[in-house]
C-alpha cells in the first residue's frame, strides 16, 4: 500500500494559474489546479462513483453537509454516470478528492494519492460476487457459460475486473464465454438486471449486495450469490497526487478520518453500513493490481 | 304447451296491453342499451388511445437513443421506470425491438429475453398507431414504430390490461339490463292494473249479461253505475233500460201463457161438457124408457147396457182429464198412454167439428221427457189444429222414437201459419214471440219447451194448404231417465 503513496508537490505555475482563474471569474473549466491554491477560495469538489448507493439523496445531502461543516468550506459533490468520468476528473485535478474504485486507483496510481480507506466489518476489504437468479443452481463461474451477463462498469474492480481476470485465467473473454454481456453502470442496476431476468448472471460489488440485503431485501431476494471472490482492497477515497499535503487534502482527510467521532458522521457511516474511514496506510490494492496486470497480459 | 295457449288475438285486453307495453319497453331498452354501450366503447377507446399514446410518446423519447445503441440495460431501465410512471395504464408487457424484430429489452425479460425474437402471435400483424382490443384476453395491444432521421430503427410493442374497462362495460350492460327489466316489469304491472281498472265496467256488464241468460235480466244497481258522462255510464244505463224492457216482455208473455192455458182449459171443459152432455140425453131417454117399460126383461137389459156404455164413455173422459191434469204427474216420464189420453181429450172437439184425425202413435215404453209439459204443448197444438181446420177436414198426428229422440208432427188443413209465427218457430235465435197474435201464445210455449229440452222445431205451411209443425225432443241422460222411471 505504501508503495503507491506518492507525495504531491505544489505546481510551480499554481499561483499564476490561480490568477488567471480569478480573471476567468471562477469558470469551471480550470484544469490541474493545485488544491492548496484553492484554500479558502472555492468549494471543495468531492467526486462519487456509482459504486455507492448514489440513489440515496438523503445520504448525499448529509455527506455534503458533514464535509462542509467539518472542513469549514463549501463542498460540491460531483456525480457522474461512469467510473471513467470521475476518474478522468480526478486525474485531471478537477476534483479535490473522489471515492473511486480500487481498479482505477491501481491504473492511475502514479497520478493519485490515497486519502482514506473505508473499514467494513472491521477490515478494509470487500469481495466481488457473481450472482444469478434466485432459483438457479450455479456454483462458480463455470456454470455461467453462455449466460447473458450484466457487468457494473468497465472500470469497476468488483463489477468487471474480477470476473474478467477469472475468464482470462481460463483463456476466455466475456464475448466468448458469455452469450451476451452489457454494462449497467451501477452495482444496484446489476442486481436489478439479474433479479428481473434481463441478465442471467452478474458481477457485483459484494459490499453493495450485502448492504442491499438490508435495504432492499425484495430485490436481492430474487438473486443468489454463485461465487464470492477473495478479499480485495475496499474502494478508497483518493486525491490527485498533486494535492497531497495541501490544505484541501488535509481538511478532507481530517473530515473523513474523524467521521466516526461525530454524530452526523456516525449517521452517515450507519447509512453506508461502514465502521469508519481508516488512514491510507491500511489500504492494500496489490491483488487488484495483479488482476489488472493479468488482464493486460492475457487479454 | 304452447299449443294450449290461445292465439294472441284472443287474449284478454288485460294481458294484451301489458304485453304490448313490455314489448315496446324491450325494444326501447335494446336501442338505449346499444347506444349507451356504443358510446361507452367509443369513450373508452378514445381514452385508451390517448393514454397509450402518451405512454408510447414518453417511452419513445426515453429509449430512442438507447435503441440506436442497442443498449440493453438502458432500454430495460427506461421500461422499468415507465412501469412505475404509467401505473394507470396497467401495461402487462412492453417489448422494444430493433428493425429485425429482435428483442432489445422487454419489461418481462424472462418471457422475452434480449436478442430473442418475438415468438408471440399476439404481436404479429399488429398495425401501428392504433389500440387493438382483444376482449377474450382482456388486453389491448399497441405498437409504435421508432423512427430516427425518417428511418425506422425499432418498435415498441405493448400489451395493456384492459380487463377493468371490459369489466366496466359488462357492469354498465348488466346495470342497463337490470334497470330496463325492472322498468319493463313495472310498466307491465302498471299497464295490467290500469287496464284491469278500465275494464272493470265491462266485467260488470258481462257478469250481468251472463246472469240474464239464466232467466230474468238483472239490473245493474245504482251504486255500480258509472258516472253518466262516461262511455260506460251511458252503456250501463242503456243496458238497464234494455233489461227492464226484456223483463217486462217476459212477464207479459208468461201472463199471456197462463191466460192461454186457461183458455185451452175452457175449450177443453166445453168439449168435455159436450162429451158428457151428448150421452146424458140418451141416458135420460133410457131412464125414461126404463121407467115406462122397465118391467119388460128385454127392454130393461138393453137399457141397462145402454146406461153402462153411456156412463163408461163419461168415465173415460173424466179419467183422461184427471190423469192429464194431475199435478204430481207433470214431471213424470212420458208414456204411450199420455199421448193416447190426448186423443181422448181432443175427441169432443173433433166430433163437434166432424173432423177426421190420422193418429199415428208409435211411442212404446216410457221416455225420459216430462210427460206433463209435452202433453200441454201437444194438446195446445192439436186444439189449434182443430180450430184452424174447417168442418169435415182432416188433422194429422204422428209420434215416432229413435236414437233417444222423440219426433212429433202435428198438421192441419187450415189457412196455414202467419209469416211472423213461422219465422218465430223456425228461427232459434228469435226472442220476440208474436204476442199480439192470440194463437201465437201456443207457439211461444212450444218454442220454450223445445229450447229447454235442447230440441229442434220446424214449422212450415204445406203447399196443398194447412200448417205442418214438427218437434224433435232429445231424451235426458240415461241416469236421469232411470230416475224418472222410478218416480213414475
Amino acid at each position: 500500500m505504501g508503495t503507491w503513496r506518492g507525495v504531491g508537490s505544489a505546481s510551480a505555475g499554481g499561483f499564476h494559474r490561480m490568477t488567471r482563474r480569478r480573471l476567468l471569474a471562477g469558470a469551471a473549466v480550470a484544469v490541474a489546479l493545485p488544491s492548496v491554491a484553492l484554500a479558502g477560495a472555492g468549494p471543495l469538489r468531492f467526486g462519487l462513483t456509482p459504486v455507492f448507493l448514489t440513489n440515496d439523496l438523503d445520504l448525499l445531502s448529509r455527506l455534503k453537509a458533514y464535509l462542509s461543516r467539518s472542513t469549514g468550506r463549501p463542498v460540491e459533490l460531483v456525480l457522474r454516470r461512469t467510473y471513467q468520468e470521475i476518474t478522468a476528473l480526478l486525474v485531471s485535478d478537477q476534483l479535490d478528492a473522489a471515492w473511486i474504485c480500487g481498479y482505477p486507483y491501481v491504473e492511475y496510481r502514479q497520478q493519485l494519492a490515497l486519502l482514506a480507506i473505508p473499514i467494513w466489518q472491521g477490515r478494509p476489504f470487500y469481495q466481488s460476487y457473481l450472482i444469478t437468479g434466485a432459483g438457479r443452481q450455479a456454483e462458480g463461474l463455470a456454470d455461467l457459460a453462455g449466460d447473458i451477463h450484466a457487468f457494473s462498469d468497465p472500470n469497476s474492480n468488483s463489477g468487471y475486473l474480477v470476473t474478467r481476470a477469472l475468464l482470462a485465467e481460463r483463456g476466455e473473454r466475456p464475448e466468448t464465454f458469455f452469450r451476451q454481456s452489457f454494462f449497467t453502470y451501477g452495482h444496484r442496476n446489476v442486481v436489478r438486471a439479474v433479479a428481473s431476468g434481463l441478465a442471467d448472471s452478474g458481477s457485483v460489488d459484494g459490499y453493495v449486495w450485502e448492504v442491499m440485503t438490508g435495504t432492499e431485501p425484495a430485490l436481492t431476494g430474487r438473486t443468489r450469490v454463485a461465487r464470492r471472490s477473495e478479499w480485495l482492497g475496499f474502494p478508497p477515497v483518493a486525491a490527485p497526487r498533486s494535492a497531497l499535503g495541501g490544505d484541501a487534502f488535509e481538511a478532507l482527510q481530517r473530515a473523513m478520518l474523524s467521521m466516526e467521532r461525530d454524530d452526523d458522521g456516525r449517521a452517515i457511516l450507519a447509512m453506508l453500513r461502514l465502521d469508519r474511514f481508516g488512514p491510507p496506510e491500511v489500504g492494500d490494492y496489490r491483488a487488484i493490481a495483479a488482476k489488472a496486470e493479468l488482464v493486460r497480459t492475457l487479454g | 304447451m304452447t299449443g294450449r295457449l290461445p292465439h294472441p288475438r284472443n287474449w284478454p285486453v288485460t294481458v294484451k296491453v301489458p304485453v304490448l307495453v313490455a314489448g315496446l319497453m324491450v325494444i326501447v331498452s335494446l336501442l338505449v342499451t346499444d347506444r349507451v354501450l356504443e358510446r361507452l366503447v367509443e369513450t373508452q377507446e378514445r381514452h385508451l388511445d390517448a393514454l397509450a399514446g402518451t405512454y408510447l410518446d414518453g417511452l419513445s423519447s426515453a429509449v430512442l437513443p438507447d435503441v440506436l445503441r442497442a443498449d440493453v440495460w438502458e432500454v430495460f431501465d427506461a421500461l422499468d421506470r415507465a412501469r412505475l410512471l404509467y401505473q394507470d395504464l396497467n401495461a402487462v408487457e412492453t417489448i422494444v425491438t430493433d428493425t429485425d424484430g429482435g428483442v432489445i429489452a422487454a419489461s418481462d425479460p424472462r418471457r422475452h429475453p434480449s436478442r430473442s425474437r418475438i415468438a408471440d402471435e399476439r404481436y404479429e400483424a399488429l398495425p401501428p398507431g392504433h389500440v387493438l382490443i382483444d376482449e377474450r384476453r382482456g388486453e389491448a395491444r399497441v405498437r409504435r414504430i421508432l423512427t430516427y432521421q425518417a428511418r425506422p430503427v425499432g418498435a415498441i410493442d405493448a400489451r395493456l390490461d384492459v380487463s377493468g374497462l371490459l369489466a366496466e362495460r359488462r357492469e354498465v350492460l348488466t346495470t342497463l339490463l337490470l334497470t330496463n327489466l325492472a322498468l319493463t316489469l313495472l310498466m307491465a304491472a302498471v299497464g295490467y292494473l290500469a287496464v284491469r281498472r278500465m275494464m272493470r265496467p265491462v266485467q260488470v256488464l258481462s257478469d250481468h249479461l251472463s246472469q240474464g241468460q239464466q232467466g230474468r235480466m238483472v239490473l245493474i244497481p245504482d251504486r255500480e253505475l258509472a258516472a253518466p258522462g262516461t262511455e260506460f255510464g251511458q252503456l250501463f244505463r242503456r243496458y238497464n233500460a234494455m233489461a227492464s224492457a226484456v223483463n217486462e216482455r217476459e212477464m207479459l208473455s208468461e201472463q199471456l201463457a197462463r191466460e192461454e192455458t186457461l183458455a185451452s182449459l175452457g175449450r177443453l171443459a166445453s168439449g168435455m161438457a159436450h162429451e158428457i152432455n151428448n150421452p146424458l140425453g140418451g141416458l135420460f131417454n133410457t131412464i125414461d124408457t126404463l121407467r115406462r117399460h122397465g118391467e119388460k126383461q128385454e127392454v130393461r137389459e138393453r137399457s141397462i147396457e145402454l146406461l153402462g156404455r153411456g156412463l163408461a164413455g163419461i168415465r173415460d173422459v173424466v179419467r183422461a182429464s184427471l190423469v192429464a191434469y194431475r199435478s204430481d204427474r207433470a214431471a213424470a216420464a212420458l208414456t204411450r198412454e199420455d199421448l193416447e189420453d190426448l186423443r181422448v181429450l181432443v175427441e169432443p172437439e173433433l166430433r163437434r167439428k166432424r173432423l177426421r184425425i190420422d193418429w199415428d202413435n208409435r211411442v212404446e215404453g216410457p221416455l225420459a221427457l216430462p210427460g206433463g209439459a209435452v202433453r200441454d204443448v201437444l194438446l195446445n197444438l192439436l186444439l189449434n189444429a182443430c180450430a184452424a181446420t174447417p168442418e169435415g177436414g182432416r188433422i194429422g198426428f204422428e209420434a215416432t222414437t229413435g236414437h233417444r229422440v222423440l219426433r212429433l208432427v202435428v198438421e192441419d188443413e187450415g189457412p196455414g201459419l202467419p209469416d211472423k209465427a213461422l219465422a218465430y218457430l223456425s228461427n232459434p235465435q228469435a226472442s220476440r214471440a208474436p204476442v199480439e197474435d192470440r194463437s201465437g201464445l201456443g207457439l211461444w210455449m212450444v218454442r220454450r219447451l223445445v229450447d229447454e229440452r235442447g230440441g229442434s222445431l220446424e214449422a212450415r205451411n204445406k203447399e196443398a194448404g194447412g200448417a205442418w209443425v214438427g218437434l224433435t225432443l232429445p231424451e235426458r241422460a240415461p241416469e236421469k231417465a232411470e230416475e224418472l222411471r222410478h218416480v213414475a
